[in-house]
């Protein structure tokens, strides 16, 4: 009905000072969300990288097993069990425990790395390891190390990938470290080793090789996951977990989201980030209503109705929106590509947080502009004279 | 309602507040308003006119009697019927309320996407009606840019560029120095008559009177007539003149009692002759301009007394009941004292016969009372 004058934007515009305020205030808020929401993303991301890496259908775990890293054991046999079933193809046990590596150039600085052990003639890990690595860690006291590991584990990447071996301390026993595989780190991780079942018992002599701290089974083609886990259940005893794949992560995110604080404080950053966005627009467009409630009271007389003033003061929310979008949206790339590289965590921006947090700032400024219009309801026309 | 009449007022009243607070600001107003006519709303500050305008405005629904406007009632009328009335009047603001982010030319444009013809021509009529107030090199200006009449000229433009058939001006010149305001108002009326819109101005400024057809007076919220404010207003400063400057009074009384019967004894003073006497009162009695104009209204005054009995035939200010009413006056303020002297019996006889009007002569003069009884008959 009315239109060829874009009056919202006129009136940003008139007030240069304000508008580079308002647009500033909401892409600090936009940054603030986005580091928000995109650190908790990869919080969940990384946590479950080996669950994503490792190949299974089926998990076994101890009912006491929180998360990976802090992992508790349960007899093997429970594992070896499970291959007395229809559908069951191999059950691979793996053992896990932070262990304490030496920094091979720096041997007084010592800090803890996960070590993995499994079976190296069992499936389970081809994603990761390479043939020729399943072979060598055959080998005594050979050790594959995670080239996406922090690097205070000392310049073990730079040593291999020049063709040196690398000979490091793992609890106190030395090992030889003659490849990489790639996983990366995450909040309760900082690197990884993985070898043979043999080699992690050297490196940790009072482990039982029959208490296993996980195991991975693998159906036939064709099983259905649920179905099986279904039988299984009905017939061992409950002292084991079995999980598909989808609920072995889904535990692990929920223990780092729930049980701990960390998903909460970044939920809460982000809300945060969301609260101070309103905030200030809510301030700059009340400000703003307020200085053109003459303004308004006029147009309300010339015949101009409610509905027109209030889209006007939408537009204006709207424009805000995305003036102080776009310019987040860039600083908060370059945080992340600069974070990736210092934390080694999955930060990237998805085309769908994008559009999330977009959706997230037009829905905070419409807000602020929807609470700056109890304002506008007030302008009488009357009172022009 | 004729087709000429655009606002009809009956019977208004109009009150603020509720219960115990509640204050009555318009008493029983009413008036027809046409096409083409420029009437003057004064009044005291709070004495409802700014009210009264914004209940013809549509920007109050009226609460009692009747305000059509534009052929529409607006008695209890809903928000929806009075926006659309809106639409359809030009409002002129005291300080031109323009809207400062926008240029001139799009301030105007905001006026005309709420009248009814859109599209096509808008830009010609923005710059026609721009041209018209005398801003046509300023339409891409802010209204920061423009001087304080030049702005009052943006908003007479925002107001005319519909062409509406109603405008309401609030104190259009109260902002500007007396040169511009009177460009102002003299640019309200001539596009006013151009358009044949009817044009409700409400002003204290007593500099702009002379435009009106017509005068309304409000005080207190009751319409008055013109005679009364006049009478009342001149007799107030006449009154203060006699108690602060007795003698100044004295002399200017003098002068127009002298005037009337000297310069006006053959009932004929031409333009020249009087700005002569004009002169001759500057120069000689050394008086100011205002004391002259003065002297020459008070002796004026007197001079349509003489110009009425010259005319005895069609006196259109004595109509049969007034004449009664003048003469019944005369004899009674002549017992005043308790008797009617002869002398003063004589006195009002020959006034009667000067003015064409005939006492009754079958009844004696008698008391004020006799007189009323009279009428009564």
């Amino acid at each position: 009905m009315f239109g060829s004058i874009p009056l919202g934007w006129l009136q940003l515009k008139a007030q240069k000072l304000r508008l580079v305020a308002a647009i500033m205030g909401i892409t600090f808020a936009v940054i603030l969300i986005f580091v928000q929401l995109e650190f908790r993303e990869a919080l969940f991301v990384s946590a479950v990288r080996y669950h994503t890496a490792m190949d299974y259908d089926l998990a076994m775990l101890s009912p006491k097993t929180d998360f990976m890293v802090s992992s508790k054991q349960f007899p093997r046999g429970r594992l070896y069990q499970t291959l007395g079933f229809d559908g069951v193809e191999s059950a691979t046990a793996v053992y896990m425990r932070l262990v304490s590596w030496r920094n091979p150039v720096d041997p007084s600085n010592a800090r803890n790395i996960l070590a993995i052990g499994f079976d190296p003639s069992e499936p389970g890990f081809e994603r990761l390891l390479s043939a020729e690595q399943l072979e060598a860690i055959k080998i005594p006291d050979q050790v594959i190390f995670d080239r996406r590991g922090r690097d205070e584990y000392g310049p073990v990447r730079g040593l291999l990938d020049a063709g040196q071996l690398v000979s490091a301390e793992i609890n106190d026993r030395r090992v030889t470290i003659s490849s990489m595989y790639e996983v990366g780190t995450s909040f309760g991780l900082d690197g990884g080793v993985i070898t043979s079942d043999l080699n992690f018992l050297r490196l940790l002599p009072t482990r039982a090789k029959s208490a296993i701290d996980f195991g991975l089974i693998k159906l036939e083609p064709g099983q259905d996951a649920e179905e099986v886990q279904a039988r299984i259940r009905e017939a061992i005893p409950g002292d084991v977990r079995l999980l598909t794949r989808q609920e072995f992560m889904d535990l692990e995110v929920q223990y780092w989201n729930k049980t701990t604080p960390i998903g909460y404080i970044f939920a809460f950053g982000a809300v945060m980030g969301l609260i101070v966005g309103l905030i200030i627009v809510y301030q700059i467009l009340f400000a703003d209503v307020q200085d053109h409630l003459k303004e308004y009271a006029t147009l309300k007389a010339m015949g101009y109705t409610h509905g027109y003033l209030r889209n006007v003061v939408l537009q204006e929310a709207i424009i805000l929106a995305v003036l102080g979008f776009l310019p987040g949206m860039g600083i908060a790339h370059l945080v992340f590509s600069r974070g990736a590289d210092a934390t080694r965590l999955p930060l990237e921006m998805s085309a769908q947080s994008a559009v999330g947090v977009f959706v997230l700032t037009v829905a905070m400024c419409a807000g602020s502009g929807m609470m700056a219009l109890r304002k506008l309801r007030a302008v009488d026309p009357a009172e022009v004279f | 309602m004729d087709a000429g009449v655009r606002i009809a007022l009956e019977d208004v009243s109009y009150s603020f507040g509720k219960g115990a607070l509640e204050k009555q600001i318009l008493f029983d107003i009413g008036t027809r308003i046409q096409g083409g006519e420029i009437v003057i709303l004064t009044g005291p500050s709070g004495s409802g006119k700014t009210t009264l305008l914004t209940l013809i405005g549509a920007l109050r629904a009226a609460q009692t009697g009747s305000v059509r406007v534009l052929g529409q009632e607006l008695l209890s009328a809903k928000e929806k019927s009075l926006i659309k009335v809106r639409r359809k009047i030009g409002y002129i603001f005291q300080s031109h309320n323009l809207l400062d982010s926008l240029t001139i030319s799009q301030n105007v444009q905001m006026a005309l996407q709420l009248g009814d013809v859109k599209g096509r021509n808008d830009k010609q009529r923005v710059a026609a009606v721009l041209q018209r107030v005398g801003l046509a090199e300023h339409e891409h200006k802010f209204p920061a840019e423009l001087s304080g009449g030049q702005k009052q000229r943006a908003g007479i433009a925002r107001a005319l560029v519909n062409r509406p058939q109603i405008v309401l001006a609030d104190e259009p010149t109260a902002s500007l120095d007396k040169q511009s305001g009177r460009a102002v108002v003299e640019l309200i009326q001539d596009l006013a008559r151009e358009d044949g819109s009817a044009v409700i101005l409400v002003t204290h400024d007593n500099r702009i009177l002379d435009v009106a057809d017509r005068i309304l007076h409000l005080e207190d919220g009751h319409m008055k007539s013109l005679s009364e404010v006049v009478s009342e207003g001149t007799s107030r400063m006449l009154n203060l003149l006699e108690k602060h400057d007795p003698n100044a009074a004295n002399y200017l009384a003098a002068f127009s009692f002298a005037l009337a019967r000297i310069a006006y004894a053959d009932g004929k003073v031409s333009d020249s002759e009087r700005d002569e006497m004009r002169r001759i009162l500057h120069e000689v009695a050394k008086l100011e301009a205002a004391e002259v104009d003065f002297i020459m209204e008070m002796s004026m005054m007197q001079r349509r007394a003489k110009a009425g009995i010259d005319n005895r035939i069609n006196n259109p200010a004595f109509d049969n009941e007034r004449a009664e009413h003048f003469i019944d006056s005369l004899y009674a303020i002549a017992q005043a004292d308790g008797v009617a002297s002869s002398e003063e019996l004589i006195e009002i006889e020959s006034i009667a016969a000067e003015f064409g009007l005939t006492p009754n002569a079958s009844s004696e003069p008698g008391s004020a009372l006799d007189t009323n009884q009279r009428r009564d008959n």
